[in-house]
């Protein structure tokens, strides 16, 4: 059985709030083997996916009203976590990432140039670095194009608008390249 | 094996790009040739084997080949399944040849065999069915749906609706059909299957997506207000009404005419709200220059607008019955197959950018995705093909059919030097070396997409 922490982010998100910070900083105080219960006004998408590339896996309900409970079990939990959420991991962990190493707003830009632009300033960073960009919406295509390079990131609108969406990327190493 | 996050790009799209434009320019040349209305009568053989022509080979083709990979974007996951397009594809091709063969039989241009229109329906029905498992399937997975996706599921449920009407109507025509429920459907519910294909399959899935599409590439930014909302929801009514009370109307031997005027007025709220969100997506716009696919939009849009006037003006005088022709075409070619030209010139080159140069993006120096088209050179042939579709528009207005005729003709030759246009951006013809093909990029196929992994 997973032992999990709840997280009630529907009061934030009901203000107009960016829980995005709060559910980090409860994700990185999980002890080994600890999930996440997340409560929110919605599905979270963009976090499953996110979390996915964070090695959990999730199950999620809604609970009436637009309501929905994600429960997120770190893979490692093979009873809960179904073994499709293996996920990219890295030869450093899953730790804290570093505070991104650079950052560029593309929102001003027809697309594709804020993909073009995000992709070639990952080629500039070392593996391990972190990238922060600002896009207008949510990048589909550059997820493919992440996940094929062997990258990991984590996005989420920042604001109740969707206007902004802010995606942090950490440089991995290709695949194959690895060990 | 892990889900992909984001959206893939469609392996089969360009396929059914292509069967479109090979259909639209069949349809074209047997206009200008004078095969069907206005030579022969609105309802005859001739005129239904070119209207299917139109609405199934170039329409819905086009419509389904921009779903296949549209909806992965909508929803930011992965399509259902990548290869099931191809057999639906094939199906519809030969379910739409067979019933073309159909109606030139009752035309009497080829010898009568009755089974025809049975096997048009079958084949038709299996592919449709299948294209909408896939999308449908697409779409389960993102649960609950954005408003775009809303949109489409709308979109998709109608063309589930006018096929089940095309299919009591081709049973009926190959005399399978003995209920008389069912014969007084096929006798008095042909505006009904005309609304759910063109109103709630082709326009209502064009609306949704176009919300989409156009504040994409204009960066303007995203409706999602009320105003969207109500615009789906009046929509909606719109069709429920027109087709599901028109359907049980017209099965008990009732003309739908009251209730095409109720569903009408919901429908024309529907497009009023339309209109003032497309107003404020091009006014609202970042960038004051926008590229041919939006500035044509805004002139299929324009038709849009002049044919729900010209469709209100000519209900209220009495003069539908004679301008339906006129109506119903102004509606195809200057509404929906306008925007579809517009679009299909954005969506070739954009798929075509991304197969071929998104695995080297900031490795090397690659093209943009204007790089592959030349606009100045392509325009001129949306300015004729606009041109000659209001001119056509009136000639049947008037009954001018030697000047219809050859506006048709026009129509044939402009989608053809846009067809050319696509095919050289598919070819990567207009990308100056030593840009078009950098190390570790392959030229793309004309008619599929390679994904690699």
């Amino acid at each position: 059985m997973t032992d999990f922490v709840e997280l009630d982010v529907r009061p934030i998100l009901k203000a107009g709030g960016e829980p995005f910070s709060q559910i980090m900083q409860a994700v990185q105080g999980l002890a080994p083997g600890q999930g996440l219960r997340l409560l929110a006004t919605f599905k979270p998408t963009p976090l499953l996916n996110l979390m996915r590339s964070r090695g959990f896996g999730h199950e999620a309900h809604e609970l009436g009203g637009g309501d929905w409970q994600v429960d997120f079990t770190p893979a490692g939990n093979a009873a809960a976590a179904p073994a499709a959420t293996a996920a990219p991991a890295t030869a450093a962990g899953d730790d804290a990432w570093p505070a991104p190493a650079r950052e560029i707003d593309n929102r001003q830009l027809d697309p594709p140039e804020p993909m073009v632009r995000t992709l070639a300033a990952l080629e500039e960073l070392a593996p391990g670095q972190v990238l922060a960009a600002l896009l207008c919406r949510e990048p589909v295509f550059l997820f493919q194009e992440l996940q094929k390079r062997g990258h990991s990131w984590r996005g989420a609108f920042e604001d109740a608008g969707k206007t902004t969406y802010r995606v942090l990327i950490r440089v991995g190493t290709p695949p194959g390249a690895a060990a | 094996m892990m889900a992909m996050p984001g959206a893939t790009l469609s392996r089969w799209t360009l396929a059914y790009f292509a069967a479109a434009v090979v259909s639209l320019l069949l349809a074209e040349g047997l206009m200008a040739a004078g095969f069907g209305y206005p030579s022969a009568g609105i309802r005859a053989p001739e005129t239904l084997a070119v209207v299917h022509c139109v609405t199934i080979g170039w329409m819905s083709l086009l419509m389904l080949g921009a779903l296949f990979q549209f909806v992965p974007v909508l929803i930011a996951g992965p399509i259902h399944d990548n290869d099931l397009p191809l057999p639906a594809l094939v199906l519809i091709l030969l379910g739409l040849l067979t019933l073309i063969a159909s109606f030139l039989q009752l035309a009497g241009l080829l010898p009568p065999a009755r089974a025809t229109f049975l096997i048009a329906t079958v084949l038709l029905g299996a592919g449709f069915t299948l294209a909408l498992w896939v999308l449908g399937r697409t779409l389960a997975g993102a649960w609950p749906l954005n408003l775009p996706a809303q949109f489409v599921a709308v979109g998709l449920a109608s063309v589930a609706a006018t096929a089940a009407f095309g299919i009591i109507f081709t049973l009926g025509f190959g005399g399978w059909a003995g209920s008389p429920a069912l014969a007084r459907l096929h006798a008095l519910g042909v505006p009904l299957h005309i609304i759910a294909g063109l109103g709630g399959w082709l326009s209502f899935t064009a609306i949704g997506v176009s919300h989409r599409l156009l504040a994409m590439f204009m960066l303007s930014p995203e409706l999602e207000g009320a105003s969207v909302r109500w615009t789906f929801r009046l929509g909606c009514l719109a069709l429920a009404i027109i087709i599901g009370v028109g359907a049980v109307v017209a099965a008990a031997g009732h003309d739908p005419g009251w209730v095409l005027a109720l569903g009408g007025l919901a429908g024309l709220g529907c497009l009023g709200l339309y209109g003032r969100d497309a107003v404020q997506l091009y006014r609202k716009r970042l960038r004051p220059l926008i590229e041919l696919n939006s500035r044509m939009a805004a002139i299929a849009l324009l038709h849009l607008a002049a044919a729900a006037i010209l469709i209100t003006f000519c209900t209220l005088s009495g003069l539908l019955g004679r301008s339906v022709g006129a109506l119903v075409f102004l509606s195809c070619f200057g509404w929906l197959s306008g925007l579809g030209l517009a679009k299909l010139y954005k969506i070739v080159a954009f798929v075509t950018w991304l197969e071929c140069y998104g695995p080297v993006l900031g490795k090397t120096a690659t093209p943009r995705v204007q790089d592959l088209v030349v606009e100045p050179r392509a325009v001129k042939w949306f300015w004729l093909y606009f041109a000659a579709v209001d001119v056509a528009t009136l000639c049947l207005f008037f009954g001018l059919v030697h000047g219809f005729r050859t506006a048709a003709a026009t129509m044939c030759l402009a989608t053809a030097g846009i067809a050319l246009e696509l095919v050289r951006t598919r070819r990567l013809s207009n990308v100056k070396e030593p840009l078009r093909l950098p190390q570790g990029v392959r030229e793309p196929r004309l008619l599929f997409t390679v994904i690699a992994n």
